[in-house]
């Protein structure tokens, strides 16, 4: 279940997410056009608005908006200055692609970057990571870290 | 006279005070400390040796069922498809890091790190079943194992004439578990995922917050289902080996993953076979208790972190007081004497509307306040309270660490790499489980099997492998 604020001014539906407005006041703009709505919900029902308030500052932004008559018109979250981004984001950095790290979260080598193949006859494979050997840019590094005192126990 | 229901604190055996709870308590302690060794598994037996298992599995749910009982010492050959391998190799959480490496064929992509814990210990071999030259070696390994575990459709093993049927002809005492989505029957050739599971069984439908509150059916965010009904495979396995021990024969164990999942829903199936009461969701809430469940508070323990996880979510935390005194406390502390006045019973605040209240109104006192606060007021006030932690602080937590339930380990192929599986099923203090790898390359153990275990010479493998037979 999830309320809506549909704008009579430009029909955008305006998607008000039960967590954010389960017991909320305030004001609200239309991801379209900007008209700013005044609502009062308790318990997730809508018990005053929308009501336009025209030229007020908004508190909040929706999470998504559409434009039902307008095909697949839309705001996806995080649209700037439309619709508020998901919290949920995994990272601050979203890069979109894999995150290939060297080092383990209390800086001891990790064997987690692409790297040539190594296998040996029919695909087996040595059972040690020899890291000195097999990898010496990154025994480098570890050492480098050993000396900055950034390689912890926990 | 004492009211003959009432249970005294003086009457109960063990400890009458804190002091003496503290002293009844450290040799206990030490003796467990002792005893468990926790950090020296290595030294000891495992409980499973001298067992060899096959696992023809993929993914998490079959995989883990086999994990276990290499976790428990016994010797695991796992079979994947060369080239292919296990699909949960290719499943790494999106912007995660990979492991390397995969396999020669595939150099680019690295195993994901969602395999990670599901097939620890284990030997690997890759085999192409459908192929003649395939039957044979498998037929030797049969012989020379005490079980096999598989996954795959129903029937498909069978078809390639290697079903529990073929393969006890071969060894009487071979122990033959399929593992499937929905088992025999008119669904049988449904296949499953966890969440299909969760679905199906009707776990899903009770999971999550009432639709009053905008909730829809949730799935757990982790393959819970695919964790717990790999163990009841294992317990299944267990019984097993203990049978064939008293009649020298074997068994054939088949297990529905759907099914694990109706297990899960304890008492709402014959409550409804009772009343025709269809259990719903209740969120956050406990639906036979109150106050008995997690709040959101104001304040964020960690407001100024990058992270959204921490920055946001750190404001949960989970409080218990629903007998009458703790509730009378809870009112006290949180200043709405009140309420007491009007829920004196636990009859009365179970109910819907008075949830609603109550929780409500302990929302509203905890909004301006931090996690951390509420836990410390509500524990000092006597009242069970606990933070809902997120994983670094499981990570962080002193009391997993001392009893080495998450613990580091320096992993042969993968380096440092940070481990709870093995070491969060309980302890033993004869035959502790240990993690000695976590996984290795496919086709990392082909000569090691087929060379050394099973005797074919090198010439022999190394045609097979450029055939695409391994
Ligand atoms: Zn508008």
């Amino acid at each position: 279940m999830c309320d809506i604020i549909w704008c009579k001014k430009c029909d955008t539906v305006n998607y008000l997410d039960p967590y954010c407005f389960w017991n909320w006041e305030g004001k609200i703009k239309c991801a379209e056009c900007g008209e700013v709505y005044y609502i009062h919900m308790i318990m997730g029902h809508m018990y005053k608005g929308p009501e336009p308030r025209p030229g007020e500052q908004p508190d909040i932004l929706p999470l998504y908006a559409d434009k039902p008559y307008d095909g697949y018109t839309n705001f996806p979250p995080g649209t700037e200055g439309k619709t508020r981004p998901y919290n949920c984001t995994p990272r601050h950095i979203y890069l979109g692609r894999a995150d290939q790290r060297k080092f383990s979260i209390r800086n001891r080598p990790m064997r987690a970057w692409p790297q040539p193949p190594s296998a040996g006859i029919a695909g087996s494979q040595g059972f040690y990571w020899d890291i000195k050997k097999l990898s010496p840019e990154v025994w480098e590094e570890y050492q480098e870290k050993i000396k900055r005192g950034e390689v912890r126990d926990w | 006279m004492a009211d003959p229901r009432e249970v005294r604190l003086e009457d109960l055996p063990g400890p009458k005070s804190r002091e003496e709870l503290e002293d009844m308590k450290a040799p206990y302690e030490e003796y467990c400390r002792k005893i468990f060794d926790v950090g020296n598994e290595f030294i000891k037996p495992g409980a499973l040796e001298g067992i060899r298992w096959l696992s023809c599995t993929m993914y998490i749910f079959t995989p883990h069922s086999v994990a276990n009982l290499g976790e428990l010492g016994a010797e695991i050959i796992k079979v994947e498809f060369p080239r292919v391998a296990d699909p949960m190799r290719h499943t790494s959480p999106f912007n995660e890091c990979y492991f390397y490496p995969l396999h020669d064929t595939r150099p680019k992509s690295g195993t994901g790190i969602g395999v990670l814990n599901a097939n620890v210990n284990e030997y690997y071999i890759s085999l192409d079943y459908h192929r003649k030259e395939a039957q044979e070696v498998l037929y030797k390994l049969v012989k020379m194992s005490d079980g096999l575990t598989e996954c795959y459709r129903p029937g498909t093993f069978d078809k390639w004439k290697q079903s529990y049927r073929y393969l006890q002809e071969i060894n009487p005492r071979f122990i033959y578990v399929w593992g499937g989505g929905f088992g025999y029957g008119p669904k049988a050739f449904g296949g499953s995922y966890d969440i299909l599971g969760q679905a199906h069984a009707g776990l899903a439908s009770i999971t999550g917050f009432h639709e009053d509150f905008g909730g829809h059916p949730v799935k757990h965010s982790n393959w819970c289902i695919d964790w717990y009904s790999g163990t009841q495979i294992t317990v299944a396995v267990l019984a097993a080996l203990y049978w064939r021990r008293k009649t020298g024969l074997g068994t054939m164990i088949e297990f529905s993953q759907v099914q694990a999942a109706t297990r899960c829903l304890g008492y709402g199936v014959p409550l409804y076979g009772r009343f025709g009461v269809v259990r719903q969701r209740w969120g956050n809430w406990d639906t036979m208790l109150c106050v008995h469940g997690i709040i959101i508070c104001g304040k964020s323990d960690y407001p100024d972190e990058k992270n959204p996880q921490l920055r946001n979510e750190a404001r949960y935390v989970m409080v218990s007081a629903f007998n009458d005194p703790d509730f009378k406390e809870l009112c006290s502390v949180i200043k709405r004497m009140d309420l007491y006045e009007k829920y004196k019973t636990h009859n009365e605040r179970v109910r819907a509307e008075a949830q609603v209240e109550i929780y409500r109104e302990i929302e509203k006192w905890a909004a301006d306040k931090s996690r951390s606060e509420v836990v410390r007021i509500l524990t000092e006030a006597g009242i069970l309270a606990m933070p809902v932690k997120n994983d670094k602080e499981v990570y962080e937590s002193e009391h997993f660490r001392q009893r080495g339930t998450v613990r580091w380990m320096d992993d042969p192929m993968l380096g440092d790499v940070i481990a709870q599986s093995t070491y969060s099923t309980g302890l033993f203090s004869e035959t502790p489980r240990r993690k000695f790898w976590d996984f290795r390359p496919v086709g990392a153990d082909n000569i090691k099997i087929y060379h050394e275990l099973l005797g074919y010479p090198i010439s022999t493998i190394q045609e097979w492998y450029e055939k695409g037979i391994i």
